[in-house]
This record gives structure tokens, sequence and C-alpha cells, in this order.
């Protein structure tokens, strides 16, 4: 019996120590439910703007914040649940139409460079905070975690009711 | 940082000891207690280090990168983001200057197009050599360059290789130097795809890019119906307009050259400038929707030395989602023999409809086109222009970055020339 019971508690350990150690930041951002915040650096000049102009900025027809700051977009890879969010609310693309979008802008010389990719949340937090001008997207509750500056959508911040980015 | 990861080693230890402690024996008590005395040892180990390193060590130093103000949702702070609440390690200060932008950053992109066609009529009429109705065609292999010089300066060039009889000439399509003052003022120098066009500026030479195979009749490479390349300068931007949308682009340049198809890249024929004005909107509202128009306006000295003043009038409405994807533009090219005072004007348009068919991964995109133009007799500039025809066909995106396209066409171009029918297939693609 007792030979069980130390099988059994050294399994939990095992266990836990696994889960300990694949646990990082990159999983904590699952969470299904949760609003997408659009996150930016703090000294953006701008803390409020409609779902059009999200979308302006996000499809670089806007590219500077005023003359001094140009916009920096920060676009989640693909599979991670900001960049789904985004394409399906921001540019109601799909990810084929995404890539050959940016193409085709750069290609148009409408811009000479499409938004920078990031890997994870730690990437954009260190993005987001570093580089003037950044705008990007964080799940809500990662956002809040990380005290990062979060833009209200349409007067809206995530969570309250009628939030479009989900 | 570490303490915290101590707590949690400990945690789990602790946790699965206790699990199978229950009922304990002494031994394991005692182990138990081993482990916490331990624990307890690396503690306190912790908090030395952590004091003999100082405080920027036990406590990182994001406070000033928090505006509480701004942060009206803000709950304690996650174990996961503290790594990333500290951007002082040597990795997140490569990552953050990796991602800074670098001046100069030139990125190259290229496209091209292999095409097959085979005709009933042989011969020029149908686009072939003499005697010819079928036959392979090496498209342009274009090369797109994008380079921005500082934060607001943006070099962009494109370029192409055209298969010819006797070997490949090489084009300057686009060479644009543009300084960005903010999103209501650019000012650019260089050679342009006049923008009185909106094929002309949406797919340049990037067949991959447009549905179809060919370009419509009046904005086709070489013709003349409008000029299609621009040489001087052009201001553009937004213009504050709520959710309407406006942008505009004035331009001021050489105008056509010698040769009615090309812009004047080596100096202006005559002592007249052509200039244009481009006005169009991309309602918030209708996402995807555009609808724009533009004026041009040029001398024209033909080679037999007859001065032609001409007024290009034009206007597009453009629905760029696939579901469907329409397209059409319809222009107006007036002349004005100058000498005689003889007025002409051409109409020209054509109508574009497709869709993203659902099935199949969404790879399907059917289209139809109708293309005309229609000089008056005796037109001085644009009699050889004449085109009436219809494209059916289909796009096959093979990947993200390549198509096969297949068409029928069936079109006209002189009325003294016989109606052409012909397949056309071509494979495009982006690199």
């Amino acid at each position: 019996m007792r030979t069980i019971r130390k099988w059994l508690a050294a399994a939990l350990f095992l266990s836990c120590a696994f889960s300990f150690l694949i646990w990082s930041p990159s999983q904590a951002q699952t969470q299904p439910d949760s609003d997408i915040a659009v996150v930016a650096h703090p000294d953006m000049p701008v803390s409020e703007l409609s779902l059009d102009e999200v979308r302006r900025v996000f499809l670089g027809e806007r590219q500077y914040w005023n003359a001094k700051l140009p916009v920096v977009l920060l676009i989640r890879a693909p599979v991670a649940r900001e960049r789904d969010v985004v394409l399906r609310v921001i540019y109601q693309m799909t990810e084929t139409q995404f890539k050959q979008y940016w193409i085709a802008k750069i290609f148009r010389a409408e811009t000479a460079s499409a938004p920078k990719i990031v890997y994870s949340n730690d990437v954009e937090y260190n993005l987001v905070t570093a580089l003037p001008g950044a705008i990007g997207f964080m799940d809500a509750r990662d956002a809040a975690r990380a005290k990062l500056k979060v833009v209200r959508v349409d007067g809206l911040l995530p969570g309250e009711r009628g939030y479009p980015l989900h | 940082m570490h303490r915290h990861m101590l707590l949690v080693v400990a945690l789990i230890l602790a946790a699965g000891t206790a699990w199978g402690q229950a009922p304990s024996t002494p031994s394991e008590g005692e182990s138990t207690k081993d482990l916490l005395e331990r624990i307890d040892k690396l503690e306190k180990r912790v908090v030395e280090l952590e004091a003999r390193l100082g405080p920027t060590a036990a406590a990182p130093s994001t406070a000033p990168m928090v505006s509480p103000a701004q942060n009206p949702t803000v709950v304690e702070q996650a174990p996961g983001m503290e790594h990333a609440q500290a951007p002082n390690s040597a990795e997140q200060q490569a990552t953050i200057q990796e991602a800074e932008t670098h001046y100069p950053n030139l990125a190259i992109r290229g496209f091209a197009d292999v095409d097959f066609s085979a005709t009933n009529q042989p011969g020029p009429v149908s686009g072939f050599n003499p005697g010819v109705s079928s036959g392979f065609n090496l498209g342009q292999f274009d090369l797109h360059l994008a380079s921005s010089l500082s934060k607001k300066i943006t070099y962009f060039a494109e370029v192409t290789f055209n298969a010819q009889p006797t070997g490949y000439t090489l084009e300057v399509e686009r060479s644009i130097i543009r300084y960005d003052y903010d999103d209501y003022f650019k000012l650019s120098f260089g050679r342009y795809h006049t923008p009185i066009s909106y094929w002309n500026t949406a797919f340049h030479h990037g067949t991959w890019l447009q549905t179809t195979i060919a370009r419509p009749e009046m904005v086709k490479i070489g013709g003349v119906f409008i000029p299609v390349h621009f040489v001087g300068l052009l201001t553009e931007g937004n213009i504050p307009s709520g959710g309407l949308h406006l942008a505009y682009e004035v331009g001021l340049g050489n105008g056509r050259g010698s040769i009615l198809s090309r812009a004047g890249d080596a100096g202006d024929v005559n002592n007249n400038r052509a200039w244009l004005v481009n006005v169009f909107a991309r309602p918030a509202k209708f996402y995807g929707f555009q609808v724009g128009g533009s004026f041009y306006k040029d001398e024209i000295t033909l080679p037999t030395g007859e001065n032609i003043r001409e007024w290009i009038a034009s206007t597009h409405v453009i629905w760029t989602k696939e579901t469907p994807e329409f397209l059409a533009e319809f222009a107006n090219s007036h002349h004005q023999d100058l000498l005689t005072g003889q007025t002409f004007n051409t109409p020209a348009f054509y109508v574009q409809f497709a869709y993203r068919l659902p099935w199949l991964g969404r790879v399907l995109k059917p289209y139809y086109r109708y293309d005309y133009i229609q000089p008056p007799p005796g037109e001085p500039v644009l009699s050889e222009t004449r085109y009436q025809g219809s494209t059916l066909g289909l796009r096959y995106d093979i990947s993200n970055f390549a198509a096969f396209k297949a068409e029928y066409r069936n079109f006209q171009r002189l009325s003294s020339e016989p109606r052409v029918n012909g397949a056309f297939f071509q494979t495009s693609f982006t690199f």
C-alpha cells in the first residue's frame, strides 16, 4: 500500500513539475473566451479609436499618429488567437488574403513594410513598450496583468458590453 | 523572480509529498521536515544573493512604464508576465533591436508568369508572329524594390525584363523617392504608373496580383489610350473627411513622350507639362468599396508635328471583397487638334466580375470581363485602339503565392479585322 502511495506521489510530483516546466506565458494566452485588447506604446497620443479607425490603422491607410510619430504595427504570428480575431474582425480576410493584401500594399508603394510579426505575448509586451508608435493586440487579461496601455475601441474597454474584438 | 520560482517548486514538492503522506509514518515526516528546512535555507540564500545584487535585481524596474490611469482594468500581475515585465535581459534587448527599423532596409519581391495561348486567327491580329496561331510566351519578369531610407523617406522601384525576338529588354517601370510629412501630405518624385486608372496603380506589372491573365485593354502595357507612365512629381495623402475617407493625388510631369505609349523619361517633347488630379473615397461603412475619379491634361506633340491637347477624365467603382469582386472603370479621352480646332471624344470602359467560390478551400475564382474602346473616325491619336471583347476565365490559386488562370476570349480590334476566338493560359506567381 505504501509503495503504491509513493508511486502515486511521485507521479503527481512529476506531472506537477512537468506542468510547471512547460508552463509559459504563451500557454497562458489560450483563453478563448476573453476579449482582445488593442495595446499601444505608453506615449502614443491616442487612447481611443473607433473600430473603423483601428481598421484604417491596421490596413496601413493611417501611417502616422502625428507628423513626428509613425505607426508601428504589431501582429501576432499565425495560430495565435489574437491573430484570428484581428483577421476576422479587423481585416475581414482569410490568412491568404491577409498575406496577399500586404504584398500588394508594398507593391503599390503605399508602404515600405508589412506589420512586424510577433511570436509571443512576451515579445509583444517588449515591443509595444519599447517601440514608439507601436500598436498591437493582446488577450485582454494578459494586457491587464502586464499593465499595458489599452486603447478604447468605440469608447469601450475589453470586457465591457458591446466591445467588438472577441 | 528566483524566490518566486523557488516558492512554486517548494509548493509543488510539498503538495506532492503531502498527498502521499496520510497517514504518515515517522520516517516520511522526517523527510518532509528535512525538505522544508532545505527550502528555508535556499530561500535565505536567495535573499542574501538579492541583497548583494542590489535593489534592481529584487524588483523589476517597470513601474515607470505603467500608467494606472490608462489601465482601469489592471489586476495583480501574473507570474507568467513577470518575465515580460523586465525587458532588460540581453535576449529581450536583442529582440527589440531586431524589431527596430534599420536604414536602409532594402526588400525585394519578384513576380513572373508563363503563358500559353491558341487562337483561331494566326498572326498579329491575335498577338502572334505572322502565320503563328499558338505558342508559349514568357511573360514579364518583374522585380519590385522597397527601401526605407529614414523614418520618413522611402524609395520604391519596379523593373521588368521583357522577352524580345533578339533578347531581353530591361525597363524601369517605376522609380519613386517619397517624403512623408504625415498622412495628409506625401511628396514624391520619379517615374510612376499614372494614377488616373485604378488598375494601373493597383496591380502594376504583377500579373499574380490581378484576377485575370491580362490587363484591360484601356490600360494595357504599351497601349496609348491612357499614358501608362508618368515622370514628374506627385503629392498624395488623406483628406480629412470623417467616415468618407477621401484621399487625393496631384501630379505634375512630362506627359507623353515622342513615342506616345511612353512617358518622357529623358525629357518632355514640348514645353507643356502634364498635370493630373485623382480623388477617391473608401467609405468606412462600406469596407472594401472604393469610388473615385480623375482628370489628366497634357499637350501631345505627334511625330508629324501636330500639337494635340489631351484631356482624360476617368472614374472607377471597385468592390475588392472577393465574394463578389467587382471592378469597373470608365474613361473619356478628349483630344483637340490645336491647328484645326477639331475635337474627338473616345470612350472606353471595362467591367469585371469575379467570385471566390467557397468550396475546395476557396482556391477557385471564376470571372468575366467586358472591354470596350471606340474611337471616332479620324481620331488623330487613338484611331488604332478600337477594341470590343469578352473574357471568361477561371483562376485557381495553387498556393498562397502562385496561381493558374485559364481564359476564353472573344474579341475584335479594328472593325476591318476578323473576330478572334482564343484560349489563354497562364501560371503567375510571386517570390
